[in-house]
């Protein structure tokens, strides 16, 4: 009994445990087509969906009781939709109407489940892995999978340093716990434009210091100053993790004041410039032209580093692109021989590089501007907006990198 | 500007889809040509009731207005049932 309950509900942390085993499974999504599009499910290999939104249901259901309709609905109009081998997991905002859903499904015969708490439990699910765990030095990888957001815990001798950590505190403080960690540095290493920043809100809490590269305490758009406290960044700064060193780098160009951190001559922290697929976009900022070259500079400082080093960087664009363990790296020599700008970095001279940049610019989220202004504390925003402005998958990667990940099939 | 109707019905801590569900129920009771004020606290319930009037058969969305109510918004619908 208590298996066959597990079976018709799942955690979020559950689905990402099916879409890392690809598990075979069909997702029925019943929100409004315009969210369906902005947010869907994605996993390492293509989930099958259809997106039929709820009122539609209940409209051509013609019921007035919404399970009643779905019964209707999928009787009338989806018998030949919907697989009868594969477990239909239903969708919705927030869990409440895919539960209404997933019962009518099952009423049918068919093996339903509801998502949880729907696609905002999804995008609100952290997930916190060992990428290197030892007694003197320790890695944590904390991602925000939905979004494709990674942020990085570096802990040596009790002490610890967090890496561009995301809106929500929980996971940091609760590894700081668990591990017995101080937080004695927390660092942006830039200002980002597709999430908030935990940044700020992690060091008052911790008591901890707050670093961030003069020159993205600055909105690149409205030219107008951070509001909140700051260490401002040098290249070449050294901050040292217990008894390990952190090395920053400055490396302009998806941000004017990106940096890299190189953790000894093991691991470099590349923040939004390579990442995995592919590498970041330089116009965020409004100013793709004056930035693009600045950006193949900074690469081609990256590739200089040594080849064995292994890259953990601030975004992924796809489930697919972690390895068996479920976490996100791989070495610097890997990506120059699969990764889709590098490729294209080591085989153009500047200008063909450039080029190249301003071809592959994905479309600019107007959202990322406000998100910005929120990261330089010129704009408040509550729970709720946080999360709107946050919907869906980042898109801080040039547009290679978002090419066949969806898995839609209407 | 306030808007008429005829109706008023409460959905306020509800959550979707019993807004529309409940308010689809109650406009059924209504004569043609009145209107009901639906007040929900379902942030979802703004493009719902918009997407759900432009499929539904003899409903006419009027007018969507927010107000705060003792610091909580709250999203009203004015739904007209036109035959």
């Amino acid at each position: 009994m208590a298996e066959r309950r597990n079976d018709e509900v799942w955690t979020a942390e559950e689905l990402l445990e099916r879409l890392e085993r690809r598990d075979k499974f069909f997702v029925l999504d019943v929100r409004n087509r315009d969210e369906f599009e902005r947010f869907r499910l994605e996993g390492r290999s293509p989930v099958p969906a259809v997106n039929i939104p709820y009122f539609e249901m209940l409209e051509l259901g013609g019921k007035d009781e919404i399970l009643d309709s779905v019964v209707a609905y999928v009787e009338q109009h989806m018998a030949n939709q919907l697989p009868s081998d594969l477990p239909i997991l239903a969708v919705c905002a927030k869990g409440g109407t895919s539960e209404f859903v997933a019962q009518g499904l099952r009423r049918l015969g068919y093996a339903s489940a509801n998502l949880k708490g729907g696609m905002k439990a999804w995008g609100l699910h952290y997930a916190t892995r060992a990428v290197v765990e030892t007694p003197t030095l320790a890695v944590y990888q904390v991602s925000r999978p939905a979004r494709g957001c990674l942020s990085y815990v570096v802990a040596s001798a009790g002490k610890a340093v967090v890496i561009d950590p995301l809106r929500h505190l929980h996971p940091y403080l609760d590894l700081a716990r668990s591990k017995g960690l101080t937080i004695e540095r927390v660092i942006d290493t830039h200002g980002h434009a597709d999430h908030i920043s935990g940044g700020p809100a992690l060091a008052a809490q911790t008591g901890a210091s707050y670093h961030l590269h003069p020159y993205d305490a600055i909105h690149p758009i409205d030219v107008l100053p951070a509001t909140f406290p700051y260490e401002p960044i040098r290249d070449g700064q050294i901050f040292s993790v217990g008894q390990h060193q952190l090395e920053a780098l400055h490396i302009p160009g998806h941000t004017l004041g990106l940096v890299a951190l190189r953790l000894d001559d093991r691991f470099v922290f590349t923040g939004d410039s390579i990442f995995i697929r592919s590498i970041s976009r330089p116009d965020l900022g409004g100013k793709a032209e004056t930035w693009a070259p600045l950006h193949g500079r900074s690469l081609r400082k990256l590739l200089e580093l040594p080849g064995r080093m292994t890259v953990l960087p601030g975004h992924v664009s796809s489930l697919a692109e972690a390895d068996d363990q479920g976490i996100f790296a791989t070495s610097l020599d890997d990506l120059k021989q699969r990764n889709d700008g590098l490729l294209v970095l080591q085989r153009e001279n500047e200008d063909g590089f450039v080029r190249y940049l301003l071809e592959s610019l994905p479309r600019f989220i107007p959202e990322y501007v406000d998100i910005k202004r929120i990261n330089a504390g010129l704009l408040a925003a509550d729970e709720d907006e946080a999360s709107t402005l946050e919907l869906g998958k980042n898109v801080c990667a040039l547009s290679q990198a978002y090419k066949d990940s969806s898995g839609e099939t209407t | 500007m306030s808007q008429s109707f005829d109706k008023l019905f409460d959905a306020r801590g509800l959550n979707c889809p019993m807004p529309l569900v409940n308010a689809r129920k109650e406009i059924g009771k209504l004569e043609p040509g009145k209107v009901l004020k639906v007040m929900a606290t379902d942030r979802g319930s703004v493009a719902d009731f918009q997407s759900w009037a432009k499929i539904a058969k003899n409903v006419e969305l009027v007018a969507q207005e927010t107000e705060s109510v003792d610091g909580v918004s709250v999203y009203i619908h004015y739904v007209k049932r036109t035959a």
